[in-house]
């Protein structure tokens, strides 16, 4: 397991290697000059290649990725053309939002699909199977922006309670210093009213942003949960008397959830690209707003920090959930035949 | 007189599918007494197995009924329980053992795991109470009675982990927990190879006379009846068609379908054995020298430690014209390996290989190589392409030997009737076809460019027995119709005595003995050859007589036993 890990985490730091390279070199070929936008029209020629060198545009290109490289090593990812700070202070500004949200999402597809999931298996053909198959039918083919902005308009004027812009009521004077999430850090600082608008605020957006994959996983969890309900062991179990709720949680579900978990690490990724538009929608102050307006911009080292920051992301979260399956799939530890 | 365990009277069962009722069990009746072991045999779709379901419980209702009848388990009758009395004899009172031990095992928990559960909620449904620990040394001891004494290791094991004999008998165990009287098993060992089936057959004999079990035993293979059984109920179309003693059922079948049944059981020993003749060819078809294959594969952080596996180890083999040669070896013995190695789908690590007295090397891949060896695989459901028609897949390989596309038709309607199907099959598709036809179909296919060898990979294995036969009649005059080169590989050494003049056993990656059939069978020298001989379930005394008489310590020496973990 420790070696499988250790490959593992390798392989994920040549990956990221690799992305960072081809943002780079990206960044590089597409026309504008970053030294003139960021000047703006009225600088002279002078003044742009002046500013040229200080960038080291005038560099070699390798040149160029090797001093990118070692700062990136030192935690520096340059400067943002746009606000003139350093990318790693806006980034680190901005992370938080996105993680909160996007943390929340994967709970409620992982908490609302494999359960319901499980129960249309069970109840298969049922009226619960038939209302979970439209719920996630209509999750899977509405866009999350839709969705969005259904909701927004649904609360507005009828499920009041929920706000549909920000992270916090404007009167709560709280900042989130310790994990940078407000749901964790008002609990650690004893602030439920922070907790309960940090929730409420956070509702709406993850449910926009879960929808289709609370849809998919769930489908495939009811066709995996149908598939090793057939299987000779569960028959043995079952005729060792084994009952049935354990059955179905223990014998079943447990190898049914290798198939939704595999799937749950694919949905990180559009997860990302949705997560852009959720933002804007509910004005949500995270990583979304930056990386829209520097890519706009062509503030480049601001976009390949957060290329930089999603790619993490992804690949992070696909090495937790192999891990995971490794955990529960023991075929995926140990090889056929031979001993621990 | 021993009391009655289980009685099934009138029992009528159908099944609802789509608002069509069958009628699946037709007022079947049959009884066990205490410490009896019964058989119930048929062939696959004669009802043998709802039958165990309906009496275990698990046959889903619907779209099962149970239309009449009782079933009395100990005089309680069991259709009326509540589903709560019901699932507490589950394992208590009656407990199964299913065919397959690797597909009975849950993959991903531990043996422990499982055996444990098995314990503990029969005590919570019998209001007892144990530790964790009184239930892990009852667990240990209970695989001490299925003769597994490292009870430690395997319970820390998951069931990939085990080989295929120790899973048989941990699931023997598993069903022996909760202390049953009566134990329903499901083909017990067909799905090993022969030795470990016959060490299965010993342990379930065992068990019944030491614990005092009364065994149902459902079973195909006559062989393994006689071995087993006391009485015999034979079952045809969810009917029992004959019933009786044992022996006197073997004796003197009354019922034609019992006798199909008998008949179509191919002879080890005896007058009724097929002598196949030599063709006195002089020239060798394959010729194969000193061969080896060896697998290997990196392992660990950075992929530098290799693990080997050397599955053909200096096979030497002469494969005359016109011979049909087998090549016997239970699983993992390297047999498919070398098959591959001849059809050019591995490379050896080192031999020589010539076919048709052309070195492999350059031969293999050429188009003059396809017209020269051809494969008929074991299962024809997935060898033929379910989306195409039989004229289709024919036409495949006559594209890819250059054949004259405006032929095509007749050569289509020439090989079907070669394989004596009717032409009007050319436009079907296979799921029209059954097995038999596909296997036909399959090695029309085969022979489509005029092949001088044939590889034949277990052509028969996925068939019904009646099936089989004819299978093997046609193979049988095809070679001598086109003089054709047959391989042969399987495990079951029956049908090669039936089928092959010449034979290989092979034994650990090693050739152990090879020569022709009659003699191999009839004088075995390797100890190996006379083990495996010796644990095929024969059907008649006669047969039984003529095996070689293998002592335990001889069989051990060439076997490793499934009581004990090896690496």
């Amino acid at each position: 397991m420790i070696a499988y890990l250790v490959r593992r985490t390798v392989a994920l730091l040549l990956v990221l290697l690799g992305l960072v390279i081809l943002i780079f070199i990206i960044a590089r070929v597409v026309p504008g000059d970053p030294a003139r936008i960021a000047l703006g029209p009225l600088a002279t020629a002078d003044q742009v290649a002046e500013m040229r060198s200080e960038m080291g545009l005038d560099d070699p290109f390798l040149v160029q990725l090797w001093n990118y490289l070692t700062g990136l090593l030192q935690g520096d990812l340059g400067k943002s053309l746009l606000s003139s700070r350093p990318v790693m202070d806006d980034l680190v500004a901005a992370l938080p939002a996105t993680f909160e949200l996007v943390l929340a999402t994967i709970f409620l597809q992982i908490s609302l699909s494999i359960p319901l999931g499980v129960l249309a298996a069970v109840y298969r053909d049922s009226w619960i199977d038939n209302i979970t198959r439209i719920i996630s039918l209509i999750g899977v083919v509405t866009p999350g922006f839709v969705l969005a902005i259904i909701l927004q308009l649904l609360a507005s004027y009828y499920l009041t309670f929920f706000p549909v812009t920000g992270r916090l009521d404007p009167g709560l004077e709280f900042s989130a210093t310790k994990t940078g999430l407000l749901t964790i850090d008002s609990l650690l600082a004893g602030r439920g009213d922070v907790f309960v608008s940090a929730c409420l605020h956070l509702f709406l957006p993850s449910i926009a942003l879960a929808a289709a994959g609370i849809g998919q996983v769930m489908r495939i969890t009811r066709s995996a949960m149908i598939e090793i309900g057939s299987r000779d062991f569960i028959e043995a179990s079952r005729s060792y008397g084994i009952p049935e709720q354990v059955v179905t949680i223990r014998y079943m579900l447990r190898v049914a959830s290798i198939a939704p978990l595999t799937i749950l690490g694919l949905e990180f990724a559009s997860l990302i690209g949705n997560a852009f538009i959720v933002e804007f929608v509910f004005s949500w102050p995270g990583i979304a707003s930056y990386g829209v307006r520097t890519i706009l911009q062509k503030d480049l080292n601001a976009v390949i920090g957060v290329v930089l920051v999603s790619g993490i992301f992804f690949v992070v979260a696909n090495l937790v959930i192999d891990v995971l399956l490794g955990f529960i799939d023991p075929r995926n530890r140990i090889r056929e035949g031979s001993r621990k | 007189m021993s009391s009655r365990i289980l009685e099934v009277s009138g029992l009528d069962l159908s099944f609802t599918t789509y608002g069509q009722r069958t009628k699946v069990l037709h007022n079947l009746n049959f009884h066990l007494d205490a410490g009896e072991r019964v058989s119930l045999i048929g062939q696959s779709g004669s009802g043998k197995t709802v039958t165990m379901r309906t009496i275990i419980g698990t046959l889903p209702m619907p779209p099962g009924k149970v239309e009449n009848g009782s079933i009395q388990y100990e005089g309680q009758e069991l259709l009326t329980l509540s589903r709560k009395q019901r699932n507490r004899l589950k394992g208590t009172g009656i407990s199964i053992v299913l065919q397959d031990p690797l597909l009975s095992f849950n993959p991903v928990l531990t043996i422990h795991r499982q055996m444990d559960d098995i314990v503990r909620y029969a005590d919570m449904r019998n209001n007892k109470t144990r530790s964790r620990t009184d239930r892990r040394s009852h667990i240990i001891d209970t695989l001490k009675k299925v003769q597994l004494s490292d009870g430690e290791h395997i319970l820390g094991s998951y069931p990939m982990q085990l080989s295929g004999g120790m899973r048989q008998r941990v699931l023997i165990g598993m069903s022996l927990l909760n202390n049953p009287r009566l134990l329903i098993a499901d083909e017990p060992g067909t799905a090993l190879d022969v030795t470990t089936q016959q060490e299965i057959l010993n342990l379930l004999n065992t068990l019944v006379s030491e614990e005092g079990l009364t065994l149902l035993l459902i079973t195909h293979n006559l062989g393994v009846v006689r071995e087993m059984a006391d009485r015999v109920y034979v079952m045809q179309k969810g009917r029992i068609v004959e019933q009786g003693i044992k022996d006197e059922i073997f004796a003197s079948p009354k019922h034609p379908y019992t006798l199909e049944l008998m008949n179509s059981v191919l002879p080890l020993y005896g007058d009724k054995v097929m002598d196949v003749a030599d063709t006195h060819h002089e020239e060798n078809a394959i010729e194969i020298r000193g061969v080896n294959k060896i697998f290997s594969r990196k392992i660990g952080i950075f992929r530098r430690k290799t693990e080997i596996n050397h599955a053909v180890k200096e096979v030497s083999l002469d494969i005359g014209r016109g011979d049909i040669f087998g090549i016997a070896g239970e699983s993992g013995s390297g047999k498919t390996t070398l098959a591959k190695i001849f059809l050019g789908l591995h490379k050896p690590s080192s031999g020589e290989v010539a076919i048709d007295n052309q070195n492999l090397d350059e031969f293999h891949g050429s188009t003059e190589f396809r017209k020269t060896v051809q494969i008929v695989y074991q299962n024809p459901g997935s060898s033929l392409n379910p989306r195409r028609t039989v004229a289709d897949q024919l036409k495949v390989p006559l594209k890819f030997t250059g054949f004259s596309p405006k032929h095509y038709h007749s050569r289509i309607e020439e090989l079907l009737d070669m394989v004596e199907l009717p032409r009007s099959y050319a436009s079907m598709y296979p799921h029209e076809l059954s097995g038999g036809q596909k296997q036909r179909v399959a090695i029309a296919r085969a022979l489509s460019c005029h092949p001088k060898i044939l590889v034949l990979d277990e052509p028969t294995s996925a068939l019904d027995v009646l099936i089989q036969n004819s299978v093997i009649n046609l193979l049988h005059r095809l070679r001598d119709e086109f003089d054709l080169t047959y391989v042969f590989i399987s495990h079951d050494l029956s049908l090669m005595r039936n089928f092959c003049n010449r034979v290989a056993i092979m034994f650990r990656g090693e050739i152990c003995e090879q020569g022709r059939t009659r003699d191999i069978f009839a004088n075995p020298q390797h100890p190996y050859t006379r083990a495996l001989l010796s644990s095929i379930p024969v059907i008649s005394v006669e047969e039984e007589r003529l095996k070689p008489v293998v002592s335990k310590a001889e069989r051990n020496a060439v076997l490793t036993t499934t009581t004990e973990l090896t690496d």
